[in-house]
């Protein structure tokens, strides 16, 4: 198998402010390779951005950060790394496409001059020639007129046109991994589409690596070749996203799906919420952390932590940490 | 902003202020305008802990009588601005349309010079005949309190309005509840929550504002004891005896100082302060004590 | 944006009409019997009532408030603002030769503030938290809290008297200027320097910049590259605002370092009941302070992209 473009093995992340500490990760591990989609879901809070991008040290400023476990991309280990060796991997191999490009983007710089900036950092161009592949960069990206819309300040462009600058800037610098931070949870649902189409369009030309950080099963569905599953800070279930979507395991991702309108699923027979609310993660404790909400909870679910074992032997290896579930359909490796 | 979450550490100097001034009689040990020819320009000994200046005063007593000069007239200034500015700016913030167009007029007016020049500029007004018949010291603290209502006016304006746009506001009218009712039990509240706040910060400034007036010959007259008064009169010996300079600019500034701490603490309440140092570490072994109480959970289960 | 700029220069215009009115409402109303000053001015303790009568008819005291404002008021556009009480001499005369003086010491000083201010405040970013941070924090609260006569005073004993660089009276040479430039430069650099830490602290916690790293610039290219123009609207509006509360520095400084300026006369001024000239000085100071603000909103208008390009939206 090809080395992992992006990998890390039992992330344990703790953020601190003044007044809270959060265990946002909570042992996860993932990697992901060349050419491949991976999506992370959870809910909001359940540590999918912090487990993506906190290795990078792309967590904002202001809350203090505490990381344990290892972190490599293309074999090379990023918690090792000095900050300048970070910065020159975050503006070459990683690009990153924010939440709400209305607040990702400067509201001071112009969009062009920042693609040009990247190129030219990136590939060594001429001033002229960077200025030509922001240019096609920002045709790349769908954005009509680019050649006006160079010297454009983001105000002046509307909510999609923005987020596709923000693709063409993650872009620029020609990375092997696009790490898509909920890329249409700020935009219009007409727009979200059209967003997704190209990322994938543009993972298919390029071939690049792409992390969909998400809590739309639509966007999974539609992009992703593997899915996992993050309910807090701890991986519940990940797979191929055919068998994750269409025969989930763990009781969480099966009360997600349920909670979703309209997702045709063999499990879906109308909407229903998953009772009781996300454990607040500000303390550390043992056994599964869903089982407060789980309706087939045991009282050995309190007392371990589960642990990720394989379900079926399809090519894609299917995990989950329920073992309630696994020894019932009696597929549990000993 | 809160009042009870500041530290006492940083209130704790403004607090000593306050009582110098208040207990000043009783920590005085020489009267302020004694004159001792005997005993000119000394330094610190047994009986002048901070020796004395050209015409022979004790420098602590005056310092100490200067902190209680200060804090009158920051005190009479603070509340007599505070109140014209929060009736004023309520007024116009509560009946609205041509009194409150006329009303942000005078406020901008009067905010269109900084305060301490039309404090200046009145003092000038009154040094004129028609008013002979108040001492420096009331001319003073009318001079400041006039230039300074004009921000707690705006403020107050400011609040009103806002709080005028909440629905319970309209619900209570709907119940029937009087204006004065509505005003005093609902709105004001909010005014006097946010202006006292500032006027603390506030106090700072006008302490300073003060020595201003009086280092420019124009405040509080002497034999009364005053700290820019002192430091002016000591700029005369500052090559043979800076002491006379520093003591007093000293002493203003730690008062200063002590007030700027406690508007900055206001300020900052917004900006998120980032962990650091010893409670940073605090935490994280709080941390690492939960997940060495899991793993022997876990292992025992 | 270009009605948005006549809306404010109106403004700025029935402001400035607005306040000269008021103090020469408060300035020649209030003090009492001009004429008998002036009167006893000219011919000491021999004025009689004869004499304050004429000078009264003359000046025109005795006509109603609103008309004497309307008829100083022409005068003054035409760019007479009448003789000194107190020298004698016409006010713009005495302006010719005082005003350079205060804006050499204004331009000095608000110069030195301007770089101090975004150099420590950027130092104390780049710190971020660190010793130097914290050693800035404090230097600029005290330097915010310090009168700046008494800061007059140190930078004399310490560079006048005891290292003897600088003279430390008057004005002669460029040496000179020096003490009092950062006598008045350090309030408002301690004050610009904080906003430019704390608007700085804010920005690098915004998405924007953490976009910023993902680009893979560096924290200190993040802080310069993106942080640094998202402060401009708050330091250009606060700058304005000290810049003009220098007028108090400068006062202050003036008198310290025996600088025939214009904050010096109008201390003079007010000491010698001389209310020509205090409301000569006021109205320069009106004049000054309004369109200080009126060209800081409309560079803070072009600092801003936003705000700059709203015509064409």
């Amino acid at each position: 198998m090809t080395t992992p473009v992006y990998a890390v093995e039992n992330l344990i992340i703790d953020l601190y402010t003044p007044t809270v500490s959060v265990r946002a990760v909570d042992g996860a591990s993932f990697e992901i390779h060349p050419g491949e989609t991976l999506a992370i879901v959870g809910e909001s809070g359940s540590g999918k951005t912090v487990m993506t991008l906190g290795p990078l040290g792309l967590l904002p400023e202001g809350v203090a950060i505490d990381m344990r476990g290892t972190a490599r991309a293309d074999g090379r280990d990023l918690v090792a790394m000095s900050q300048s060796e970070l910065s020159a991997m975050r503006g070459g191999e990683f690009g990153v496409i924010f939440q709400d490009p209305m607040s990702a983007l400067n509201p001071m710089l112009k969009i062009g001059p920042q693609l040009a900036e990247q190129a030219r950092r990136h590939a060594g161009l001429s001033a002229a020639d960077a200025r030509k592949e922001a240019v096609s960069l920002l045709a790349r990206t769908g954005i009509p007129d680019p050649a006006d819309r160079y010297d454009r300040y983001p105000h002046e462009l509307s909510g999609g046109m923005l987020q596709r600058a923000m693709i063409a800037l993650a872009l620029a610098a020609k990375p092997r991994v696009l790490i898509a931070d909920e890329p249409t949870t700020a935009l219009d649902a007409t727009v979200q589409a059209q967003i997704l189409a190209l990322i994938r369009q543009i993972q298919k030309e390029d071939g690049i690596a792409v992390v969909l950080i998400t809590h739309d099963i639509g966007a999974v569905s539609v992009l992703a070749d593997r899915v996992i599953v993050l309910y807090a800070g701890q991986i519940a279930e990940e797979g191929s996203a055919i068998d994750v979507l269409t025969r989930p395991v763990h009781p969480y991702t099966k009360g997600l799906l349920a909670s979703v309108p309209d997702f045709r699923s063999e499990i879906s027979s109308g909407t229903r919420e998953i009772p009781g609310l996300p454990p607040n993660q500000t303390k550390v404790e043992p056994g599964c952390r869903f089982a407060e909400r789980c309706s087939i909870a045991q009282p050995s679910c309190l007392a371990r932590r589960p642990t990720l074992l394989p379900v079926g032997d399809g090519s894609v290896l299917h995990r989950a940490a329920c073992p309630v579930v696994l020894n019932a359909q009696g597929v549990a490796h000993q | 902003m809160k009042l009870g979450r500041l530290p006492w550490a940083i209130l704790s100097p403004a607090i000593t202020f306050v009582l110098i001034g208040i207990f000043a009689p009783l920590l005085m040990t020489h009267d302020t305008a004694q004159q001792d020819y005997g005993a000119l320009l000394q330094g610190p000994s047994a009986s002048h802990w901070l020796g004395t200046d050209y015409l022979g005063r004790d420098m602590w007593s005056r310092i100490i009588g200067g902190a209680r000069t200060s804090l009158v007239a920051m005190v009479f200034v603070l509340a007599a601005a505070l109140v014209i500015g929060v009736v004023i700016g309520s007024l116009a913030g509560y009946i609205g349309g041509i009194t409150e167009m006329a009303l942000i007029s005078v406020i901008d007016i009067m905010l269109a010079l900084p305060s301490l020049v039309i404090a200046l500029a009145l003092m000038g007004v009154f040094s004129g005949e028609n008013f002979t018949w108040m001492s420096d010291y009331w001319k003073m603290i009318l001079a400041l309190t006039l230039a300074w209502w004009a921000n707690y006016a705006r403020m107050s304006r400011a609040v009103v309005v806002s709080e005028l746009q909440q629905p319970y506001i309209e619900a209570a009218r709907v119940m029937g509840a009087s204006h004065i009712w509505i005003f005093v039990r609902h709105i004001l509240p909010h005014v006097l929550g946010l202006v006292v706040v500032y006027a603390s910060a506030d106090a700072g400034a006008l302490v300073l504002a003060i020595a201003t007036l009086s280092f420019l010959g124009l405040g509080v007259a002497p034999p009364v004891p005053e700290w820019g008064q002192m430091l002016v009169d000591g700029m005369s010996y500052i090559e043979e005896y800076p002491s006379l300079v520093i003591i007093p600019g000293l002493a203003l500034t730690a008062v200063v100082v002590s007030f700027n701490l406690l508007g900055e603490a206001f300020a900052l309440q917004k900006v998120p302060k980032a962990i650091r140092g010893s409670l940073l570490r605090r935490k994280k072994a709080e941390r690492a004590a939960e997940d060495e109480a899991r793993r022997r959970v876990e292992a025992g289960a | 944006m270009r009605r948005m700029f006549l809306r404010r220069a109106g403004l700025a215009l029935f402001l400035m009409l607005a306040a000269t009115a008021l103090t020469f409402a408060i300035v020649t109303a209030a003090p009492g019997n001009v004429a008998a000053l002036i009167a006893e001015r000219a011919a000491g303790a021999g004025a009689d009532g004869e004499m304050i009568k004429r000078i009264a008819d003359e000046l025109g005291l005795n006509d109603p408030l609103p008309v004497r404002y309307v008829h100083w008021l022409g005068k003054a556009v035409a760019g007479d603002l009448g003789e000194s009480l107190r020298t004698g001499k016409p006010m713009m005369d005495e302006f010719a030769e005082r005003i350079p003086v205060t804006a050499l010491l204004l331009f000095g000083g608000g110069v030195i503030a301007l770089v101090l201010s975004i150099g420590l405040g950027l130092w104390g970013a780049v710190s971020n938290g660190g010793v130097v941070d914290r050693l800035l924090h404090g230097a600029a609260l005290i330097g915010a809290s310090t009168p700046n006569f008494f800061v007059a005073a140190m930078l004399v004993i310490v560079f006048a008297v005891g290292l003897g660089w600088v003279p430390s009276f008057g004005a002669s040479g460029a040496t000179s200027w020096l003490l009092p430039w950062f006598t008045i430069a350090l309030f408002p650099a301690s004050v610009l320097a904080r906003v430019v830490r704390v608007n700085l602290q804010e920005a690098m916690s915004r998405p924007f910049a953490t976009t910023g790293f993902a680009k893979g610039l560096s924290r200190r290219g993040v802080l310069l590259r993106e942080a640094l123009p998202n402060i401009a609207v708050p330091f250009i509006t606060t700058f304005g605002a000290q810049f003009t509360l220098m007028i108090i520095g400068a006062i202050v400084v003036e008198r310290v370092f025996g600088l025939n300026g214009v904050g010096a006369f109008f201390i003079e001024a007010i000491r010698f009941r001389d209310f020509v000239g205090m409301q000569a000085v006021l109205t320069l100071f009106v004049v000054f302070f309004v369109s200080v603000n009126l060209f800081v909103d409309l560079i803070a208008m072009f600092a801003d992209p936003r705000l700059r390009r709203a015509r064409r939206a």
